[in-house]
């Protein structure tokens, strides 16, 4: 660590706190507190979604991942993009229409029922941990990494700032550190592809053809099969993250800080451009990783790719460009985490509590106490987690949550708007059955059991033979909520109508 | 004059005489009456007209893509020099998403305005009751 790192990264730290201290002055009230007042724009917002969405896991590690795999590397970015379209075709505008602060909100536009909205709150909360999890043992190995602390230090730090801005900043100073992110983000990735593309003398075939021997797989580079070799379970991973990101809950929660619908359609559509430009500059990245600095050293330093990026800059651009991808590395992590805290937050102390246990009464002040005890507790509570989870893989982590998000909150989502049968049983049951039988069937998959002692959490045959269970729980979730429906009599076609007609048109908010 | 209650004790009061609105006797708007109005249909109609077909469409690429390039080899063949079909398709996917998105703002703009007029009909006024 020298002194090139620790002035970019106190200055990038500095900037999110003047910001913090500036978001809390407007910080009054509980909608301030979960939506940033609803008054972001549309570039505003569609920034701050593309901040929250590339988390370290996109940014290192698909740099590493292609420097690694090649084509295999690049394959997730493809689903993660293609994802918006379910987003803004399906999600974005009646999840604005219909819903205040959260998931739970929208179904509930519909249903009124506690047992929907505990439903709904269980199965955000459940992906929020599974998704921090991830991103706080990245982020504690990363800083280990870049800047020689220990891994407790690491997620403390890491854990420390987080709570930070949220307890005092909310969703506004949020959204601005996930904004921020973003820009200092494409700055880095830019700048590094520029460098990249110079060096292959600004020839994309010649760049193709000298990676089909700069690397240990030859020809196959280029190529799918390096790394994903079985097709169902490809398939059943590429079908979690085109589904899942139209449930992720921190994601969702980012259209109810725009005023209304069309906002939330235009910040979709800046977050497309910026995510997907974003995924076509990672090519460069790891194509010029594996090629400048070698797939060797990328491995010795981290077994799994993560610091390609990082050395990357350092061939091409020195110790300053180093320190500065570590610093945004840094920033990428803290934007993801603070988002994942207060939609965490959202779903234990305004569903849980403001809803569920005071029905809806509570006061303003107690609102806002509650979202603050509940950001204070989400956040010990996984930095606690993260702590012990230090030998989890990180990528299983994030593809779990997808596949939870994919199969407990898309088919409910999809009822709500479009089923005029589908009632409150369906509800509950889709989400319950969508979300068990993700965690059974993971929790009996390779990821979990493997006969190779080492490989997995437990040594033995694994039960299900998808590494994400995604083909068979999103239809499982479907087909929950779908037989949920019917056996129940209860229907509300009037109810139906209220919500069809706001969710289509956006008017009669107040209701 | 109808007294218009939106469950908003402050807005009531501010909105007060000036906007009536097509209220059953509890109160609430017949929503079953916008959702069988002309308009509202029509808007439905336009809409699944364009988001069934082009949500068929990019899944359908989508997964036709993981299928093809999991179970064969068909798009390793070369595209220009050592560019392979795999590149080409997995980037027109992006292109497809960029392609979609923009035409969508498009049609939505004139989902908006239909879902303005039919609020209209029913004396619904957006920006006196945001």
């Amino acid at each position: 660590m020298n002194a090139t790192v620790i002035a970019i990264f106190v200055f990038i730290v500095g900037i999110t706190l003047v910001i913090t201290y500036f978001a809390a002055k407007r910080t009054n009230s509980a909608s301030d507190f979960y939506t940033a007042g609803g008054g972001l724009t549309g570039w505003q917002n569609g920034l701050a979604i593309a901040g929250d969405y590339l988390s370290a896991a996109s940014f290192l590690g698909i740099a590493g991942a292609i420097a690694l795999f090649g084509f295999d590397g690049f394959l997730f970015s493809i689903g993660y993009l293609v994802a918006y379209l379910v987003v803004l075709f399906i999600v974005a505008e009646p999840l604005r229409n219909l819903g205040k602060y959260t998931l739970a909100d929208m179904i509930n536009a519909r249903f009124n029922a506690k047992k929907v909205r505990g439903a709904a709150a269980l199965s955000s909360i459940t992906i929020v941990i599974f998704y921090m999890i991830a991103q706080l043992v990245g982020a504690g190995a990363l800083i280990q990494l870049l800047f020689g602390i220990d891994y407790i230090w690491a997620v403390l730090l890491v854990g420390i700032m987080m709570t930070v801005y949220v307890l005092f900043g909310g969703m506004t100073a949020t959204s601005w550190v996930q904004i921020i992110k973003a820009v200092l983000l494409m700055v880095g990735t830019v700048i590094l592809s520029f460098l990249v593309l110079k060096n292959f003398n600004f020839n994309i075939l010649e760049m193709f053809t000298q990676m089909k021997t700069a690397t240990p797989h030859g020809e196959a580079f280029l190529s799918p099969g390096v790394r994903y070799t079985i097709p169902l379970d490809t398939i059943s991973l590429m079908l979690a993250l085109v589904l899942g990101t139209a449930g992720l809950p921190h994601i969702l929660m980012r259209f109810f800080t725009v005023k209304d619908a069309k906002t939330a359609r235009s910040s979709v559509m800046w977050a497309t451009w910026i995510v997907g430009i974003f995924y076509v500059m990672t090519i460069f990245l790891g194509f010029g990783a594996a090629a400048f600095v070698g797939s060797d050293l990328i491995t010795s330093t981290n077994p799994a790719g993560n610091m390609a990026a990082p050395l990357l800059a350092q061939a091409l651009g020195g110790d300053v460009l180093m320190s500065f991808i570590s610093a945004v590395a840094f920033a990428t992590i803290l934007a993801v985490v603070a988002g994942l805290v207060l939609t965490g937050a959202s779903a234990f102390a305004h569903d849980i509590y403001g809803q569920i246990i005071k029905k809806g009464e509570a006061s303003e002040r107690q609102q806002m106490l509650a979202a603050r005890y509940a950001s204070l507790g989400v956040s010990a509570f996984s930095i606690l987690l993260a702590i012990f989870a230090q030998s989890l893989n990180v990528a299983f982590l994030v593809s779990l949550a997808f596949c939870i998000a994919a199969s407990a909150n898309l088919p409910v989502i999809v009822y709500t708007i479009f089923w005029k049968r589908f009632n409150t049983t369906g509800a509950v049951s889709a989400i319950m059955t969508g979300l068990i039988s993700a965690l059974v069937l993971v929790s009996l998959s390779p990821s979990v059991m493997s006969p190779e002692a080492g490989a997995a959490i437990f040594v033995g045959d694994p039960l299900f033979p998808l590494t994400n269970p995604a083909l068979l729980s999103v239809p499982l979730g479907f087909i929950g909520g779908w037989v949920g429906t019917m056996l129940s009599k209860e229907q509300d076609l009037k109810k139906y109508s209220e919500v069809n007609v706001r969710a289509n048109t956006g008017g009669f908010r107040q209701l | 004059m109808t007294k218009v209650i939106t469950g908003d004790k402050a807005n009531d009061e501010r909105i007060g005489e000036k906007v009536t609105h097509e209220r059953l006797a509890d109160g609430t708007p017949d929503f079953q009456k916008i959702e069988n109005s002309e308009g509202f249909r029509e808007l439905m109609r336009k809409k699944k007209s364009f988001l069934i077909p082009t949500t068929i469409l990019f899944l359908g690429l989508y997964l036709l893509f993981n299928i093809v390039i999991s179970y064969t080899d068909w798009l390793n063949a070369s595209f220009i020099g050592d560019i392979t079909w795999v590149w080409v398709f997995a980037f027109s996917l992006f292109a497809m998403t960029w392609i979609l998105v923009t035409v969508y703002m498009k049609r939505a703009e004139k989902f908006d305005e239909m879902a303005k007029d039919t609020l209209k009909e029913f004396d619904y006024d957006e920006e006196e009751n945001r």
